[in-house]
């Protein structure tokens, strides 16, 4: 998708519009992107191969020394771009996309093949630059990530949107709870009128409760106030996985 | 149109490759015209010398060295091909659009390319033609044969752009080179024996060999003219020919690379 909206795919069907409908290569010029790999020329340095993006984009060469400092690669400029290990020509190539200071950025996959510490890294970067009040567009397939550091999130499935959304409200983890006490059908039914319960389920010899936003404590109370008293009360998360199955094999 | 070009010398000029394959061309071509001047290079036998040597003065200096440059050329035009496919190789094709070139701007910034080689093939030819011919004649047969200097631009263009559109239509530089040899050296010599046994000289306008005939062999011609055989059909033919190939290539490539995937 994003391979189309810059134009190095060709699309079956559909449109899109950027910047408010420049033309696609103006608004490209507009726009810092990092698209699946690094691509820059192997045989040139760092500092030679944004000259030529910089060209391209036509802001000017003055801001070269500013992005290499940002992602840490100033002291390597002068190496060729052959001998950088795989985060580094990650760095670099989110390096050229902040060239002339765009509003918007597109990563596609940017932790893809680092380490840890470079993962982190590209993160806490990223979250910066959203901070410094530039529009991050990115695709991600770890949905860990996209948690850490999205705002909103849209789920496509063979180019159909599935949802989007504020990423707390979509990526939710709906808590579940599991309850049992001596007679369970009394129990099912009491906990069926309580408000916030959206479904419940049979497990093992428990009630698996899907709700809202109602506490371990006020499921406790109310069963309580109903003069139940719980054998088992237990509070489980689920995983973004599962949701995310969930979404895409509606 | 500047901006473009400026933008492919800067990816040109630090690549190693690049400069060593203009300077073979750049070294060997006189070297080698040097050679066969001097009497050094004896490719025809000692008694070729004679009538050889007086090619290197004006009015044949220019088909002389045109014949050589046909050959030569080849060095550039594996070039061509190597800076193409490398941009595919290192995926820089995508990047140049991503960074806000359009498809089209990225084709014409490589036929840049192609027509700056272009010309500085013609403007070296001049210079080592004016060079050779002062050497071994007097300034006043100037310029002689001067527009075998025009053949030579034709057939710089018609070779370079073929390797443009080998590098864009198979992206890897060893098959691109593999192919640009098969056909030049094979394909296109058995498919013009073939055409000119049936078709009379047809075989003669196909893409390389049509500029090919612009440059013929200086001695042949010679020969040739001195016994009065076949009567050369006009160049201007073969100079159309090779400007409609090159404008396929042009036609082809653009159709590639505006329609397809990167």
């Amino acid at each position: 998708m994003l391979g189309i909206v810059l134009d190095v795919l060709k699309a079956n069907a559909g449109s899109y519009q950027w910047l408010g409908g420049l033309p696609a290569a103006d608004a490209r010029r507009k726009i810092g992107s990092l698209l699946e790999t690094p691509n820059f020329y192997h045989y040139m340095s760092a500092w030679h191969n944004l000259e030529i993006a910089a060209a391209i984009k036509g802001h000017g060469m003055g801001d070269r020394q500013a992005v290499l400092q940002k992602v840490g690669l100033w002291e390597r400029k002068d190496s060729k771009f052959s001998s950088y290990s795989l985060g580094m020509k990650q760095r670099l190539a989110i390096a050229s996309a902040l060239l002339g200071n765009p509003d918007v950025l597109v990563f596609d996959e940017p932790t893809n093949g680092l380490d840890p510490a470079g993962i982190a890294e590209i993160r806490d970067l990223i979250i910066q630059l959203n901070r410094e009040g530039k529009t991050i567009i990115m695709a991600s397939h770890l949905l860990d990530e996209v948690e850490k550091v999205c705002t909103h999130v849209a789920i496509l499935k063979k180019g159909q949107l599935l949802l989007n959304g504020k990423v707390d409200e979509v990526l939710i983890s709906e808590d579940q709870v599991e309850i049992s006490a001596g007679n369970l059908q009394h129990l099912e039914t009491i906990i069926r009128q309580m408000p916030g319960v959206i479904s419940i389920k049979h497990v093992n010899g428990a009630l698996q409760l899907n709700c809202g936003n109602i506490t371990t404590v006020e499921i406790n109370e109310y069963c309580i106030s109903k003069g139940i008293t719980l054998s088992h009360l237990i509070l489980k998360k689920k995983s973004l996985e599962t949701k995310f199955m969930e979404l895409t094999n509606k | 149109m500047n901006k473009l070009l400026a933008i492919e010398w800067m990816k040109v000029k630090r690549y190693r490759t690049f400069w060593i394959m203009t300077g073979m061309f750049a070294l060997l071509l006189p070297m080698w015209n040097y050679g066969i001047a001097s009497g050094v290079l004896q490719l025809f036998g000692k008694t070729g010398i004679d009538v050889i040597s007086k090619a290197y003065a004006f009015s044949n200096v220019w088909n002389n060295l045109g014949f050589w440059t046909s050959i030569f050329v080849v060095f550039i035009s594996i070039l061509t091909i190597i800076i193409t496919t490398n941009e595919y190789v290192f995926r820089t094709n995508r990047q140049n659009v991503i960074d806000g070139y359009s498809r089209e701007q990225y084709y014409h910034a490589k036929w840049l390319m192609v027509l700056a080689f272009t010309i500085f093939t013609t403007v070296y030819v001049f210079i080592l033609g004016l060079i050779f011919g002062a050497t071994n004649d007097s300034f006043s047969n100037f310029p002689g044969k001067i527009e075998n200097l025009f053949y030579v631009f034709v057939l710089s263009l018609n070779y370079y752009s073929f390797g443009l559109l080998l590098g864009i239509l198979f992206k890897r530089s060893g098959i691109a080179i593999g192919i640009f040899f098969l056909y030049n050296m094979i394909i296109e010599s058995l498919l013009k024996s073939l055409l000119n046994w049936k078709l009379n000289t047809v075989g003669n306008y196909l893409p390389l060999q049509a500029s090919d005939e612009l440059l013929p062999f200086p001695v042949l011609e010679l020969v040739k003219s001195l016994a009065q055989m076949e009567k050369a059909p006009p160049a201007y033919g073969y100079i159309i020919a090779s400007f409609a190939w090159i404008i396929i290539y042009y036609i082809i490539g653009r159709m590639r690379l505006l329609k397809s995937d990167w």
